[in-house]
């Protein structure tokens, strides 16, 4: 399956509220595809949603395995339909970016612990409790659903905008 | 030769609502971009720190023409300084970046005692405020400020050379990873 090309704010796709997924046909699961090899390839990239490339459903991968915060404590590569954040406690910062918004990072501040709730590529009900970088994460990703981007969350102008740093 | 013109200006004035709008119209009206910023209130002024640029070439006489007349007008005091190609080059330095913290009891010499030590660690600050806080007869000062450590040195290095400080000037310091993350 390709990787696809992220789209870059300002394309109007990125600020929609995505269409719940129905049946998870042959085409869902060629999506599903297709968004983990653009989070494999994409550089650091630890999930996609899939209005980032361009298709504007409540669909997302998450995978915080092979990064320096989430590998101690991940639920491996995750395929999140139709997801829902059911309980959400503890409030943590981190600084930001975005495949969609390059060269810009911001202070963030979202919950530490959520229970997620959603269904898998095998078209299973799920609930399970992350926390951490994971649950930063996929709260991240979970925004694109509705067409919320960071910047919108941005938690302080006198230290949340410093123009982008490097990322790791 | 570049066909377009770049400039770092800085405006500082007492501060009144509309410095920042009475700045972007001047910019505006000759057909500047207004690009990066760093703009923040200073006691009781304002300080505008901007790379502007203009997609043709330029001449900066035109802008400090421009804002004598808002000088004149308004008050404000403004620099203009005419950026070469080098200085447009830039890019971010490799290493971790961190936060330093530093606070305690005001006293001479905080600022810079602790940027010479980070200095001879050859480590970049890319933002840095300080602020007098606490009351008149007990004031505290507060630093703080993110800064590029070297390839090759650690939060832990930097930690380690600013510990003689705490002793030295009796103030708190604390070194902590930022680690920006791409999602």
């Amino acid at each position: 399956m390709p990787s696809r090309t992220i789209l870059q704010y300002p394309n109007p796709l990125l600020k929609v509220v995505c269409t719940p997924v129905g049946v998870i046909s042959p085409e869902i699961g060629e999506l599903i595809n297709d968004l983990l090899d653009t989070m494999r390839e994409g550089p650091g990239s630890v999930g996609v949603a899939a209005p980032q490339i361009g298709v504007p459903l409540r669909l997302c991968v998450v995978d915080v395995s092979r990064s320096k915060l989430g590998r101690d404590n991940n639920h491996g590569a995750l395929v999140l339909i139709n997801p829902v954040i059911v309980a959400a406690e503890g409030r943590g910062t981190m600084r930001e970016g975005c495949m969609s918004i390059p060269d810009y990072t911001g202070d963030v501040e979202r919950a530490t612990c959520i229970t997620l709730a959603y269904t898998n590529e095998n078209g299973e009900l799920r609930e399970i409790p992350v926390e951490g970088f994971e649950a930063v994460a996929i709260q991240h990703e979970l925004d694109h659903l509705d067409g919320i981007l960071f910047l919108d969350r941005i938690s302080s102008v006198k230290t949340g905008l410093f123009r982008r740093k490097n990322y790791r | 030769m570049l066909n377009s013109a770049h400039f770092a200006v800085t405006v500082i004035s007492k501060d009144r609502p509309g410095i920042v709008a009475d700045t972007a119209e001047v910019l505006y009206r000759l057909g500047c971009n207004l690009e990066d910023s760093s703009c923040t209130m200073l006691g009781g002024d304002f300080a505008m720190i901007l790379t502007v640029s203009h997609p043709k070439p330029f001449t900066k006489s035109r802008l400090v023409d421009e804002f004598k007349r808002l000088h004149d007008d308004k008050g404000l005091v403004a620099h203009v300084r005419t950026l070469g190609e080098e200085e447009l080059q830039h890019q971010a330095p490799p290493g971790e970046l961190c936060l330093i913290s530093v606070y305690g009891a005001d006293r001479p010499g905080i600022v810079y005692r602790v940027t010479r030590e980070l200095a001879g660690l050859q480590v970049t600050i890319a933002d840095l405020n300080t602020r007098v806080a606490g009351t008149k007869g007990d004031p505290v000062y507060v630093m703080m400020l993110e800064a590029y450590v070297p390839v090759g040195k650690s939060i832990g290095d930097i930690d380690e050379l600013l510990s003689v400080l705490r002793t030295e000037l009796q103030v708190e310091i604390g070194v902590r990873a930022i680690t920006p993350v791409s999602l």
